[in-house]
């Protein structure tokens, strides 16, 4: 059922908060080196998605495959210990939408926390990774800085270079710019096209319909809890198969 | 432990209870006095009274009961033990609630303050008509703190002879040689009170949350 | 009055002795009573309700309890179960889980104004139980709570005087002895009134400390 090539493989899907169906049977997977921009309207499930994948929020009905291996249920059939999904959730990277750095640790600190701690890496290795990493998001000289001294697009490069040193087999992005100035999303952006064409397997919510566009091998566009819609992004904006998908293309294509 | 010595506990609680009142009845405007000199910035007197609040802060309160309740009949002033008691706790808590209305007061927002100067209205009406009532409303939740904090120090009383709950508790101890079981029906007469000024807190608090939600 | 405070200073050891002991007596009650509260914390947190349900009460309790009250109860009440502790143990429990309940509340308000997503980026990157907390949550929290975690230890210096009642040489036990002794009151409890303030100046510096680092992370 999981296709070699697929990192991520995710099947019916299901979520509901209370009454409310947030994510009504879900089903898509991810090849290696794909960048699949997740679209749709506010509210229609994309955060609960995500959260979904790493378990940070539990489905309710359907299955997560990474590189083959279930997430969420052990090989026993039963919901994995806290330890186990652990282990599990250091394989995925997690870019979030108010970059979520950690206050009382240092720009390097923060590279080098999990790494070290939960994946017991020798830190002197993981320092070198980490000072690379830096390097390429344009931060080398932010090393020894605590977050609360960057701008937003450097605490969001940050937050990248900190999912990039887990070394994690897919990387997750929320909304990764939209708490940005305008005027600070451009450089957040670089580096996410850095990423793509270097063939990281990605999987990014946003509202950038350019970024969409031209860096995105995948569109897969939500709308109430569902995947409406996926295709190439040339196809998607083009010619949308779903009335859905063009009434959403043309308010955001105008704003 | 028999009803009679329940009831020796119940009327240390009474004494308990009527020192406490009466030390936060006092201490609550000399607290504010205080507050307002140092808001004030009267010179020298600010800066004395900046070290007072300071020392008192820092001083436990057994050790200023001990120092008054000793000390003043040396110097010449007679002081028995329940006036020695009351001094310490309005000297103990007008310092703490000192600190509770400056810091209302450094909050308080200039530009009414001089609104009511702009339509004639002299220093002591602006303070009784715009001020007062508005700092009343942010201190109350850390006076009433402070008002639990007051009756949690108030067992050391009983240190100079006062017959308050504790020493009731203790005297009962002593002659039954069985000490849990009054300092049990002790905290029972406490917890109530306390637990009624620490909701009484939040129930504040909790209100003036959803009034500035509105 | 000069000759009383020499009588005071010819009694200095006695009185250092007893600043002393306050300070032993207030650090590792603060030291224990913060590593109560770390787990403590967690628990009121839980959400195992039964577990953050009995926590609370245990908080609560303790917060409606007066100190005096509560260390007579282990001096005097634990003996009636068979536990007999002296007065430099009982000291130290009565100290230590007393101030352990109201450092486990500080934390807990500190915990709960803490914004959301960087524990949970904790989550996502593989953190999770005690290292979690440890690791992610906790350092913040003493960042954010340093100030009232700072004055709560001005609380427990001043709550070691209580133990004067037990025969606990603190210093406000050595004013006591010197007072009794030479008949100086004055001299010898203003004495020990300013060197509590001087503790209390101590940590409070020490606090600022802290909030200086702390404004640097924030
Ligand atoms: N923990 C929760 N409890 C209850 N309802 C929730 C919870 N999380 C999300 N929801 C609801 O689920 C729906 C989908 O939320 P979600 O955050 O996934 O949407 P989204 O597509 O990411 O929207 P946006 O573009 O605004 O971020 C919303 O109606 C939201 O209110
Ligand atoms: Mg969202």
């Amino acid at each position: 059922m999981t296709n070699d090539m697929a990192v991520l493989d995710v099947a019916g899907i299901s979520k509901r908060f209370g009454d409310l169906q947030v994510l009504s049977d879900i089903s898509f997977t991810v090849t290696r080196g794909e960048t699949v921009c997740v679209l749709g309207p506010s509210g229609s499930g994309k955060s609960t998605l995500l959260r979904c994948i790493n378990w940070l929020e539990r489905p309710d009905a359907g299955q997560i495959y990474l590189n083959g291996d279930r997430i969420g249920i052990n090989n026993g059939g039963v919901v994995m210990s806290d330890r186990e999904l652990s282990r599990v959730r250091t394989r995925i990277g997690m870019v979030f939408q108010h970059f979520a750095l950690w206050p009382h640790l240092t720009v390097l600190q923060n590279l080098m926390e999990a790494p070290v701690q939960v994946q017991r890496r020798p830190a002197a290795e993981v320092r070198e990774e980490a000072m690379a990493l830096l390097a390429k998001v344009g931060l080398s000289d932010k090393a020894d800085v605590f977050p609360a001294r960057l701008s937003g697009g450097q605490k969001q490069r940050v937050g990248i270079a900190r999912a990039l040193a887990m070394k994690p087999d897919v990387l997750l992005f929320d909304e990764p710019t939209s708490a940005l100035d305008p005027e600070l999303v451009g450089e957040v952006l670089l580096v996410m096209r850095e990423l793509a064409r270097e063939g990281r397997t990605m999987v990014i919510v946003t509202h950038e319909m350019g970024f969409a566009r031209d860096a995105a091998t995948r569109i897969l566009f939500m709308d109430r809890g569902r995947v409406v819609e996926t295709g190439p992004p040339e196809r998607f904006f083009v010619s949308p198969d779903t009335e859905r998908a063009r009434q959403f293309i043309q308010r955001y294509a105008a704003g | 432990m028999s009803a009679a010595d329940v009831l020796a506990i119940l009327q240390g609680a009474v004494v308990t209870v009527t020192l406490s009142l009466i030390g936060i009845l006092i201490g609550l405007p000399i607290g504010l006095g205080l507050a307002l000199l140092r808001w004030a910035n009267v010179p020298v007197i600010a800066r004395v009274v900046a070290v007072y609040v300071s020392v008192l802060r820092a001083t436990p309160l057994v050790t200023l009961l001990l120092l008054l309740f000793f000390a003043l009949p040396n110097v010449g002033i007679a002081i028995g033990p329940v006036s020695a008691a009351i001094l310490a706790l309005v000297m103990n808590t007008s310092a703490f609630n000192c600190e509770v209305w400056r810091a209302a007061l450094m909050n308080f927002p200039k530009e009414q303050y001089e609104a009511a100067q702009s339509v004639g209205m002299h220093a002591s009406l602006r303070f009784r008509r715009i001020v007062l009532p508005q700092i009343v409303r942010v201190s109350l939740p850390g006076l009433v703190n402070e008002m639990s904090l007051l009756i949690k120090v108030t067992p050391v009383l009983a240190v100079v002879g006062v017959v308050d709950i504790t020493r009731a508790a203790v005297r009962i101890g002593a002659e039954t040689y069985e000490p849990l079981p009054p300092f049990l029906v002790a905290i029972a007469m406490y917890a109530p009170i306390v637990f009624a000024l620490v909701s009484l807190q939040r129930f504040i608090e909790r209100r003036q949350l959803a009034a500035e939600a509105a | 009055m000069i000759r009383d405070f020499a009588i005071v200073w010819s009694e200095r050891d006695l009185l250092l002795s007893g600043l002393g002991n306050t300070t032993i007596l207030s650090v590792l009650s603060a030291i224990a009573g913060l590593v109560i509260a770390f787990v403590l914390t967690p628990a009121l947190m839980s959400k195992r309700r039964w577990l953050a349900l009995t926590v609370r009460v245990f908080v609560d309790g303790m917060r409606c309890v007066p100190f005096l009250l509560f260390a007579y109860i282990v001096y005097y009440g634990l003996p009636s179960f068979g536990i007999r502790l002296d007065n430099w143990s009982s000291g130290l429990v009565a100290l230590t889980v007393y101030h352990a309940a109201y450092l486990a509340e500080i934390l807990r308000g500190a915990w709960v104004a803490q914004p959301r997503e960087p524990i949970e980026a904790g989550v996502a990157f593989g953190f999770s139980g005690p290292r979690l907390f440890r690791r992610i949550i906790l350092p913040p929290l003493l960042l954010a709570a340093g100030p009232v975690i700072g004055n709560q230890m001005i609380q427990i210096v001043k709550d070691s005087a209580f133990l004067t009642i037990i025969a606990l040489p603190e210093l406000t036990h050595a004013a006591s002895s010197i007072q009794s002794r030479h008949y100086v009151p004055f001299a010898a409890f203003i004495t020990a009134v300013f060197l509590y303030w001087g503790l209390c100046l101590v940590i409070e510096a020490g606090v600022s400390g802290i909030d200086r680092l702390a404004s640097a992370r924030r």
